[in-house]
């Protein structure tokens, strides 16, 4: 006899499903883009509606999106900790969502760079390194220089992400895939000490190899002068970086890229 | 991507609910009704597995352990039938969804052999569940845009955005605008326009077929293989011509998202002019508006027929 645990559905309007296309059309989106897109599909629906609290929106709108076995998953950028969205696939599947947009060859370049991104210590993979395994692709074959044009699209879509000349996975890929590199790359792939997920890129303690988020690292040794690593207890040798804070980022309104290259890449 | 749903396709301004028909006429949508609350099709019931269970049971008074046994494994089977289903609905959405992104026509074949498989006899109610969904949690309207050869599309049932709610949200503008030009041309020229002159018109605006554009990748690519697979535009082989030539024209979707009173006031715009300054265009443009609305009046009609006959049958089925 099964009961059914499952919540009532909630309720769909032209409000939530608006608000769906558009996050179907965006791939990803960041948690200010989120709030500015959900107020746009009041504005364009229901103007006179206070607009829901964002959490309680999206909850409404998985509990109907649960029959279908997708949801609108949050996540963190690894790099500083910024809250993202993106409709995700509950189901284990391979590199569905992008299957219909890319090429046989693409998609199996696609597999070779992820591929040496999980193998890779920093959770980056070198551009030479990923165009010269151009040959062995599956497909039509493919030259480097197209490999190249490849490789940005998939920048363009946000499922890599590029910082000078090397490769890594972008948070929506993370989110999209991890189940997929979970039961794929087994052995690989590495997980976070804090947070239990997939990891590709942080901090890792020199003494036991543990690994850790560089926003878990952020939250975990936050107001501690002296880190120690919560498994072997050694000293934490690391720079900890701050807690990602919407509020202070909007204020200070420095670019992400400077940002981006105060913080060196540590691993 | 040329997936821009605030308008179902091409940015300019439609007059409000003008789209929904369709210039078909004909309703082929797989949902006639209107309402916001889901269809009864897409109730989940397992206790409908848990009644009929207790109505065999009922009618053999004393079930021996043996024939509980058969039962339970009935009772699973089903269940595991009824999920199997509903995972392969979920999967039809989710195939659609991301096939219409690319815009191209999405065949019945391709479904069948990508995601429905060996219940192929069953795709009737598993197309008219993933419809609904769509319908209901997205707001696409699955329609079958060739009845001959099965294809389908999703057409964007939501409301077209007023000019002022337009946020640039998405990255898809440069390349519609790049079609509105090319139909634009297209009709101007009478309807179909020669390839030489289509990459003329875009060498003036610093496009060339090869070249790669920050914008448009590149161009020859995006208009002879993409625009030509979304049906936005035809390409066709000019007849008896020697050496052959070839031109394009308005393609199905073309005519399914825009009217050609649209694009002559976009080329109309472009030039600074009234569209009645082309008495030949502006005549055909008015000729295609009253059989668009002739077409939705149909349309709406027989929708409404529709959804009086399914009010009553879901009335019954309660």
């Amino acid at each position: 006899m099964h009961s059914s645990t499952r919540r009532a559905a909630g309720i769909m309007t032209d409000v939530h499903r608006r608000f769906l296309q558009l996050l179907m059309t965006h791939g990803v989106l960041e948690e200010w883009e989120v709030k500015r897109l959900q107020k746009h599909c009041y504005k364009v629906h229901d103007r006179n509606a206070t607009v829901e609290k964002l959490e309680d929106f999206i909850n409404n709108i998985n509990s109907v999106l649960e029959s279908l076995y997708i949801e609108i998953k949050k996540g963190v950028t690894e790099d500083d900790g910024r809250p993202i969205y993106a409709l995700v696939n509950l189901a284990t599947t391979s590199v569905s969502k992008m299957a219909t947009d890319f090429a046989e060859n693409e998609l199996d370049l696609f597999r070779k760079a992820l591929e040496l991104i999980i193998d890779s210590e920093t959770g980056f993979a070198s551009s030479t390194n990923i165009l010269n395994l151009v040959d062995q692709l599956k497909g039509k074959k493919m030259r480097k220089k197209e490999a190249e044009q490849v490789l940005q699209k998939f920048v363009q879509n946000k499922w890599l992400i590029e910082k000078e000349g090397e490769f890594t996975l972008h948070g929506r890929a993370i989110l999209e895939m991890e189940q997929y590199i979970r039961e794929t790359y087994p052995d690989s792939m590495k997980i976070c000490n804090i947070c239990h997920s997939l990891l590709i890129q942080g901090q890792s303690c020199e003494t036991c190899g543990i690994k850790m988020h560089l926003p878990c690292v952020a939250k975990y040794f936050q107001s501690n002068s002296e880190p120690h690593c919560p498994h072997c207890n050694d000293y934490w040798p690391h720079e900890i970086p701050e807690v990602f804070d919407p509020e202070k980022e909007r204020e200070a309104g420095i670019s992400k890229s400077n940002r981006r290259s105060l913080r060196s890449r540590q691993h | 991507m040329l997936q821009k749903p605030e308008s179902g396709g091409l940015p300019v301004p439609q007059a409000k609910g003008e789209k929904d028909g369709g210039h078909d006429g004909e309703p082929q949508a797989l949902t006639a009704s209107q309402e916001e609350a889901p269809s009864p099709l897409l109730q989940e019931s397992p206790k409908e597995d848990l009644r009929s269970v207790r109505e065999e049971g009922s009618a053999e008074p004393a079930l021996t352990r043996k024939g509980a046994r058969a039962l339970a494994a009935r009772a699973l089977a089903r269940r595991r039938a009824y999920r199997r289903l509903n995972r392969t609905v979920a999967e039809l959405v989710q195939f659609l969804l991301v096939k219409d992104k690319k815009k191209s026509p999405i065949t019945r074949s391709e479904m069948v052999k990508y995601v429905i498989g060996d219940l192929k006899a069953l795709f009737p109610e598993i197309i008219a569940r993933a419809a609904e969904h769509l319908r209901y949690v997205f707001g696409f309207r699955l329609k079958q845009f060739d009845r001959k050869h099965h294809t389908y599309i999703l057409i964007n049932k939501l409301k077209p955005l007023e000019e002022e709610e337009k946020e640039d949200l998405g990255g898809d503008g440069p390349k519609l605008g790049l079609l509105m030009m090319i139909l634009g041309l297209i009709y101007m020229k009478g309807n179909s326009a020669r390839e030489a002159q289509v990459w003329e018109m875009l060498r003036r605006l610093g496009v060339h077929p090869s070249k790669y554009h920050f914008l448009f990748g590149y161009p020859k690519r995006l208009i002879m293989e993409d625009f030509v697979q979304q049906r936005y535009l035809n390409y066709r082989r000019q007849p008896h011509s020697n050496p052959p030539e070839y031109e394009f024209s308005w393609g199905p979707r073309s005519n399914l998202e825009i009217s050609k009173m649209k694009v002559l006031g976009f080329v109309a715009k472009l030039h600074k002019k009234e569209p009645q300054h082309w008495p030949a265009q502006y005549g055909e443009a008015l000729a295609d508006e009253a059989d668009r609305a002739r077409a939705k009046a149909r349309a709406e009609a027989s929708m409404r027929a529709r959804a009086r006959a399914n009010a009553r049958a879901t009335v019954h089925r309660w």
